[in-house]
């Protein structure tokens, strides 16, 4: 009842307002009148009537809080009030906003990325409910390996556990788009996979169990290749030469997997649903009952599988098998997530740093207004109304800077998919969003409040003890600077250690020589069986160095996977498992990559099909499995029967510098040729790339060239990672130490300014200026010392989650601190040094004459 | 200055010297002080807020006219229906309190 009458009332309050202005001014006109009547004269009865009636200002007040949502206009006034102020103090109201948006921008990019990769991976929205299953072979050093059709099933009839399991597999075709042979990745899929991450078609219908030649469209591909059509139903799409019908899109949400432009149906073999360990290439995808727990889920398979390893399949146990379940955030971002958590920490730091610059910008100016705060208490102003102001001034600074962070944030996720790292693609998938501004809008607030606190609490305190309250100021500026200077420290140590890991990987030598190789993929056409040998020939002719083809292609993918046996050489004890890769290369490969030859030869073209298969092995397998021995002459068997050692090459790091291969077993690709791709690499010199694809145009027309890059290209986007983040924690930390020398250099400056008579005295009565040097020096750099101390207990603390991003660094590094602390301290003495030497270049005469 | 009352029992005394008709907000302090002897002075500074509360409340309603004595324009108020209802729970709440104060005064 009451709410609406106040809400009634207060729309008329313009009105309501000026009838109570009347109202009292007649109220008192009578009083006047009354005292005329009992004989005063008319000056003193006006007089007498204003005293009467009272303060008119505050009793107006009393009156118009009858009417409710007082606070609205309030805030209104307060904020109106603030912005007037604001706008008279440009300087500090850039700096500051600066500040803010810094801290503000840093940390909602980040949470830009957490939000695209962790907590909403790929736009699947509830994570938590789907698992991925891999297969674990610990004898065989498979830690996670895709699984075979055998584990789909088993899982599939989980059904007290999942409601539905999806089996998916990676798929390359060449097809037509555009008029041009292109390749495009996709995913093969079982019917049930939407049904897994519980997706609608945004057009046209998914899967079902009659489905052959069908094929459903992510929506990047739709909109971009198909124009957003909506007709593009019931049209057909060529895939590796073979017409399959569009079915349907997918919805813009869903990016899952980030690379897939197309989903075809799946149709297993009854065969491959028998065979255990056999066509391992399925990634198994399943939803988790409601209800059960992923750690049930977990327990279930494990239950499982040891009863399997018990029953049918005891072979299991040699090889180590297990089925593992991962979460599937896990499996999806799992070795970016300490990663991502590390930079967030980062972002944390920086905002925080910004706040402490802030709030010293602010305290540094409280002198100021300690007039115009103490006019309006005299006027009656309550002591609540007036810190409220305080507050709200600092809250609309807040959110100035947020404005101003989050659209740096906006700007920063728009580029990040352009950044040269492994997952570029996931990272594109962060955007600027409703929820992500909303953070950076709460953030922005807390910021505002959090340094808006110490001035508005040293503004009151100002006007309770005039001039004694320059200490607990000082004391308080002091301590936000100590805070900067631990904030910078603890950034600078991570820069200095994750630096020297980048440093570090990118120092190893994986053993050939990679500068100067330009690389491609080439999709094998179906029914061209010469391709192979005239493509070699037309990239001899038009590269101006030696080229191989080969698979896979080093620092791309890491050869294929399998276990091998060793004609007549029975296992000897401490042997590990005989389990290795193999790789198909043409004789060009080793002189293309000055790979030299340990004991016996490479390929030569007389390693023919018809001729006896050879293999070359590196010196890894030579070592561990032939102890010794000669191994040349003996024969290998692992893909397609035995083979015969020809030769040994020394082991490489093919796969990515940081991690040794496994052992390899190189097979010619004339004798074995079974990947639907190839590798090409050619050592020339310039811009190769336009020659490798006429070279592969003119041997096939129809065949399509992608991924060219150079070999140095690809090491660079391996350690991307590594290069990304040290750079990006060396910004934040450098902009932790501006804020931090900025604020102590002011600091310092307006101790020197305030002090300026006592430091004349001082000098006037024969003290040397080096003392007045040295007294501000001490001072200034005791804080900072402080704050260097808090810095690195903080480091120690912090430095076992740092621990896991490093590589040949230990966190400990006794170098990387102290170049750390060195930077650090070089900084603050430099911000200290230059008003520190001002102060004692004072020339006495010149401040005592102004006192 | 402004005597200290017991809470809300100033609007009960605006809305009992209004039941005697209506009046402006000068009119209305001068009766309450003048009939309780001058035991009972209302500030001006409670005096229109508490008028402001009973209009939102709207025990009172308002309006401006010509006051007959001195023919000048005043705001004056008149009590509604509901602020007599109010007017009486009041006064029996008041009348109940004081008895209570009263017997514990009384007792030995």
């Amino acid at each position: 009842m009451t709410v609406f009458s106040r809400l009634r009332h207060w729309r008329k309050r313009s009105q309501l307002d000026r009838d109570l202005q009347a109202e009292m001014d007649e109220h008192r006109q009578m009083l006047e009148d009354r005292f005329i009547r009992e004989g005063m004269d008319a000056g003193e009865a006006r007089a007498a009537a204003a005293r009467r009636f009272g303060n008119t200002t505050l009793t107006a007040e009393a009156s118009r809080e009858e009417w409710g949502f007082r606070w609205v206009d309030t805030l209104f006034r307060d904020v109106r009030f603030a912005a007037r102020l604001m706008a008279k103090r440009p300087a500090i109201v850039a700096a500051a906003v600066f500040s803010v948006a810094l801290g503000v921008g840093a940390n909602t990019a980040v949470v830009s990325v957490l939000q695209a990769l962790l907590l909403n991976p790929m736009g699947v929205s509830d994570a938590d409910r789907l698992a991925v299953a891999t297969v674990r072979l610990d004898k065989l050093n498979l830690p996670k390996a895709e699984t075979s059709g055998v584990e789909w099933r088993e899982l599939r009839d989980m059904r007290d556990v999942f409601t539905h399991v999806a089996a998916m597999e990676g798929r390359y075709w060449t097809s037509d788009l555009g008029g041009e042979s292109v390749r495009v990745i996709g995913r093969v899929v079982t019917p049930s996979f939407f049904d897994v991450f519980a997706v609608q078609p945004a057009l046209g219908r998914f899967f079902d169990d009659n489905d052959r030649e069908a094929v459903v469209l992510s929506w990047p591909t739709w909109t971009s290749q198909f124009g957003g059509d909506r007709t593009v139903l019931g049209r057909m799409m060529m895939l590796d030469g073979v017409p399959h019908r569009i079915i349907g899109v997918a919805p813009e949400h869903f990016r899952y997997p980030v690379r897939a432009r197309v989903w075809t149906p799946l149709q297993m073999a009854a065969s491959r649903l028998q065979k255990r360990g056999y066509n391992m290439t399925l990634t198994v995808v399943a939803r988790l009952k409601p209800g059960v727990s992923f750690h049930q889920a977990s327990a279930r398979v494990n239950g499982y599988v040891e009863a399997l390893k018990n029953d049918s399949y005891a072979q299991g146990k040699n090889y180590g098998y297990f089925v593992d379940l991962h979460g599937f955030t896990d499996f999806v971002a799992g070795d970016l997530k300490r990663t991502l958590w590390t930079l967030w920490a980062a972002a944390l730091a920086v905002l925080f740093t910004s706040c402490a610059s802030v709030a010293i910008l602010l305290l540094s100016r409280t002198a100021g207004r300690r007039r115009e705060i103490a006019i309006r208490l005299a006027l009656g102003a309550t002591r609540t109304q007036v810190f409220r102001q305080l507050v709200i001034e600092s809250l609309l600074l807040g959110l100035l800077g947020g404005g101003v962070g989050i659209a740096m944030a906006a700007g920063a996720t728009s580029i990040l998919g352009e950044l040269a790292v492994p997952q570029k693609e996931l990272l594109a998938l962060a955007r600027m969003n409703g929820s992500l501004a909303l953070y950076g809008l709460v953030v922005s607030l807390l910021c505002g409040f959090v340094f808006g606190l110490a001035p508005a609490v040293q503004l009151m305190r100002d006007n309770q003890a005039a001039g004694m309250a320059r200490a607990p100021r000082r004391r308080f500026q002091s301590v936000f600077v100590a805070a900067e200077v631990a904030a910078a420290v603890v950034l600078l140590v991570t820069t200095t250690l994750l630096m020297r890991s980048f440093w570090a990987a990118r120092q190893i030598d994986p053993g050939f020589r990679y500068e100067g190789v330009t690389t491609a993929f080439v999709l094998k056409p179906k029914n061209d069986p010469g391709f192979l040998a005239r493509a070699e020939t037309e990239l001899r002719a038009a590269a101006q160095g030696p080229v191989a083809l080969a698979y896979p292609v080093p620092f791309a993918s890491e050869g294929l996977t399998a276990g091998f046996t060793i004609a007549g050489r029975k296992v000897q004890s401490g042997e590990p498992e005989r389990h290795g890769e193999a790789h198909m290369v043409t004789p060009g490969y080793f002189r293309t990559l000055q790979i030299p030859v340990l004991r016996g030869r490479t390929f030569v073209d007389g390693d023919s099909a018809d001729s006896e298969r050879v293999c070359v092995i590196d010196s890894r397998l030579a070592d561990e499995f032939f102890r010794g021995d000669d191994p040349l002459g003996q024969k290998i068997g692992m893909y397609g029967g035995p083979a015969t050692i020809v030769g040994v090459v020394p082991a490489l790091r093919a796969t990515t510098p940081e991690s040794r291969s496994r052992p390899v077993v190189y097979y010619a690709l004339a004798q074995m040729n079974s990947t639907s791709t190839v590798g090409v690499l050619a050592r020339s010199p310039g811009n190769t790339a336009p020659a490798i694809r006429a070279a592969i145009r003119r041997a096939n027309g129809s065949v399509a060239v992608f991924d060219v890059q150079t070999l140095r290209e690809r090491l660079d986007e391996l350690l991307g990672t590594r290069r990304v983040v040290a750079l990006l924690v060396l910004s934040f930390g450098g902009v932790c130490l501006l804020l931090a020398i900025a604020g102590l250099h002011g600091v310092t400056a307006q101790m020197v300014s305030e002090r300026a008579p006592e430091i004349a005295v001082r000098l006037a009565l024969g003290a040397e200026p080096r003392q007045i040097l040295r007294l501000f020096l001490a001072s200034g750099l005791t804080w900072a010392g402080v704050g260097l101390l808090a810095g690195l207990a903080a480091f120690a603390f912090a430095q076992r989650w740092i621990a896991n991003l490093l590589f040949q660094v230990k966190a400990s590094d006794g170098l990387a601190v102290t170049v750390a602390c060195a930077i650090v301290m070089v900084g603050v003495a430099g911000a200290v040094w230059m008003p520190a030497r001002r102060a004692s270049r004072t020339d006495p005469q010149q401040v005592l004459r102004h006192e | 200055m402004a005597s200290d009352f017991l809470p809300g029992t100033l609007d009960m005394l605006i809305l009992k010297t209004l039941t005697r008709g209506a009046n402006h907000g000068y009119g209305i302090a001068q009766h309450i002080q003048q009939v309780s002897e001058d035991t009972l002075r209302v500030g001006e500074g409670s005096l229109y807020p508490a008028l402001q509360r009973l209009l939102v409340a709207e025990m009172v309603k308002a309006e401006w006219t010509t006051s007959a004595e001195t023919g000048r324009k005043v705001r004056s108020y008149q009590i509604t229906a509901a602020g007599r209802k109010q007017l009486a729970q009041e006064k029996r709440e008041f009348d109940a309190l004081i008895a209570g104060i009263a017997r514990v005064m009384e007792s030995v």
